[in-house]
């Protein structure tokens, strides 16, 4: 992939830090604008249709625009800021997992992110003045096969930022614009009716109306569209109440992640506290049940807290300050008509285990290579109803597993107290109960067990794993995928027998596939289309054994696995194709 | 989920247990209690197990 070293468009100044800081203002950071550019809609006064109109231009809405842009499919991006970052919401982003990495690896803006942000490998978790237990990730092997690590903390508006630098440039490479960026385009009116949908869009410049085939709703938690597509969700609120402050110090503490079941200096309370770009921390206090965000947000708690966190002598900025109450929330249906639901709209967690962001971007990876494979006509429309049952899976295990973490963070008084207590306890001493812990589980790409394009061997994520091109020279997961251009990946391993080659020829001629033999450093290649795999990682990655063939899709997920190359494997491609 | 006789003493057991709540309050004894059953669950492991056990013990009132 061409890397441009120009940086493209508005670019981040270097972040300005303010002496005192705005409430919820995110004041501290100083963030690149975009320009509105009048529609040629205002006008002409025609209303135009569109294939794909994407709402929201956060974090899932722009790897949505980026990933259809790559593809090569033409769509609108309505966002009704001129900004990446926040306006007066307050918890955001900062820690991006493997899966989400390896999706940013794909977009081409992986390098940038790993450059800015903050890698680490320790964590230590408190209970009192005691550390509970320590970890360190370099010891963990399930993470080291990908080529990009277990996570990096940065702030989202980073990434955010570089994605809409990334969109540019793959705008300015191809004859004409590919996604059609709109800032400060707020959409204040909505109907669909069979096959399309009406938007009423507001501007700077006046109003006007578009039609989209596909609207993909990423306008986060306050969506006007469940109400206009008549969507029900399950929803369950608490009482738990943080406040974050971003810190800089003048004498940093160590690189390592510590979180505080029961802080003594936060009234026995929760602390998190993480480094992120930049050099500021982010600590993240939990709250007395129910309290009042405008109070504990104020900058003399703020600093009271920070000191007896930190002790007197303490010397810091502070960047921003925000407070935040969660709640979760999933959608029951991801797909109504013509409307797509994604990110925040889909479903709604507390940010333990950056289960929010990081699914977020997994769900616009989901839908980007469908829509691009139903609008160009190589699948048939019926594919994009997977996308609810794939990422509907996804938000409710996600919906499941943080709420968990929030149960064992804010326990109910009574017994559910007790057992936490008895939990700590245990664990400063027994390996086994560390595992009753909860302070997070990290967000990790989702398996599918019941969607209608994947086998039941298939549905299981690909690590970006390396490899050696027939030439010697590395190569990857992603590197396959950009290769095979949304068309299916075969992926055969081990020799193959004659009438093997003759299936693969075939099939690479009538269907959308792009089939690739797998061999180990000796053996001899019969395919022209080969990589080795001398240490087995591209095997392991497909989670198959000796001679097998994996059908891996655009998304790094597996569609199926088998043993023969004979009519299960055509099955498998007419079923993931959505046929 | 094991509902025959298991225990290899069970007149043991049950002293035993009686004996190391014998010198605390209400508050203590949840506690200690909640911390054997914690134990206890990781000796048996199996998620099926501990779902019956969960269920039997609940029933009963």
């Amino acid at each position: 992939m061409a890397q441009t070293s120009k940086t493209p468009g508005p670019a981040f100044a270097n972040v300005a830090f303010t002496n005192g800081y705005e409430f919820t203002q995110g004041s501290g950071y100083q963030l690149p604008e975009y320009p509105f550019v009048e529609p040629p809609d205002i006008q002409s006064g025609s209303v135009r249709r569109h294939a794909v109109v994407i709402v929201g231009g956060g974090i899932t809405g722009l790897t949505l625009a980026c990933s259809l842009a790559q593809l090569g499919v033409k769509a609108v991006l309505l966002d009704e800021d001129n900004t990446v970052g926040v306006k007066g919401a307050s918890s955001r982003g900062i820690c991006y997992t493997q899966k989400s990495l390896e999706i940013f690896d794909k977009l081409g803006i992986y390098e940038r992110i790993a450059r800015k942000g903050v890698q680490w490998s320790v964590g230590r978790t408190f209970a009192g003045k005691d550390e509970v237990y320590s970890f360190d990730l370099r010891q963990q092997s399930s993470f080291q096969l990908s080529t990009q690590p277990p996570f990096i903390n940065i702030q989202q508006f980073y990434i955010e930022g570089f994605l809409v630098e990334r969109i540019a440039e793959l705008n300015r490479a191809a004859i004409e614009p590919i996604m059609d960026m709109r800032w400060q385009s707020r959409v204040v009116g909505f109907e669909q009716k069979e096959g399309f949908a009406t938007l009423d869009v507001e501007t700077p410049a006046g109003r006007y109306r578009m039609q989209a085939d596909h609207v993909i709703d990423a306008s986060g938690s306050h969506t006007p569209f469940h109400v206009w597509c008549g969507a029900t969700l399950k929803a369950k609120k608490g009482d738990d109440r943080w406040c974050i402050a971003d810190v800089r110090f003048s004498k940093r503490p160590p690189t390592e992640r510590h979180t505080w079941i029961e802080a003594p200096f936060n009234d026995n309370r929760s602390v998190w506290q993480h480094l992120m770009a930049d050099d500021v921390w982010r600590i993240d206090y939990q709250m007395a049940p129910n309290s009042d965000p405008a109070v504990v947000s104020s900058e003399a708690q703020v600093r009271e807290r920070l000191r007896r966190q930190f002790g007197d002598d303490l010397q810091c900025e502070i960047v921003w300050v925000g407070p935040y109450a969660y709640r979760s929330q999933c959608a029951d249906q991801l797909r109504i008509g013509s409307v797509f639901f994604m990110g925040d709209t889909a479903k709604v967690v507390s940010p333990f285990g950056a289960r929010g962001g990081n699914t977020g971007v997994a769900d616009a990876d989901n839908l980007a290579w469908k829509l691009a494979a139903v609008i160009r006509g190589t699948a048939a429309p019926a594919l994009l109803d997977s996308y609810h049952d794939e990422r509907h899976e996804a938000a409710m295990q996600n919906v499941l597993v943080t709420n968990r973490t929030a149960r064992f963070l804010r326990p109910a008084d009574g017994m559910e107290r007790v057992f936490r207590q008895a939990a700590i306890s245990l664990a400063r001493q027994h390996l086994f109960a560390r595992s009753l812990i909860n302070t997070g589980r990290m967000a990790v790409a989702n398996t599918y067990t019941h969607s209608r394009i994947c086998e039941p061997t298939g549905g299981q994520s690909v690590q970006n794993v390396a490899f050696a091109w027939g030439d010697g020279l590395t190569g990857t997961v992603n590197d396959l995928l950009k290769w095979a251009h949304n068309r299916l990946l075969v992926l055969v391993f081990g020799s193959l027998s004659p009438s093997a080659v003759g299936r693969l020829r075939q099939l690479a001629v009538t269907a959308p596939v792009r089939c690739v033999q797998v061999v180990g450093p000796d053996e001899p290649a019969q395919a022209k289309e080969h990589v080795r795999d001398p240490k087995g990682h591209l095997q392991g990655a497909c989670h198959v054994f000796g001679h097998a063939w994996a059908l891996l899709r655009h998304d790094g997920y597996l569609a199926a696995t088998g043993e023969v190359v004979d009519g299960d494997l055509v099955q498998a491609i007419e079923k993931s194709l959505g046929l | 989920m094991k509902t025959q006789p298991n225990l290899s003493d069970a007149d043991t057991f049950y002293e035993q247990l009686l004996d190391v709540h014998a010198n605390l309050d209400r508050d203590g004894s949840e506690l200690l209690n909640a911390r054997l059953i914690l134990l206890l669950a990781n000796q048996i492991g199996d998620g099926k197990v501990l779902a019956e056990c969960l269920a039997a013990a609940s029933k009963l009132n």
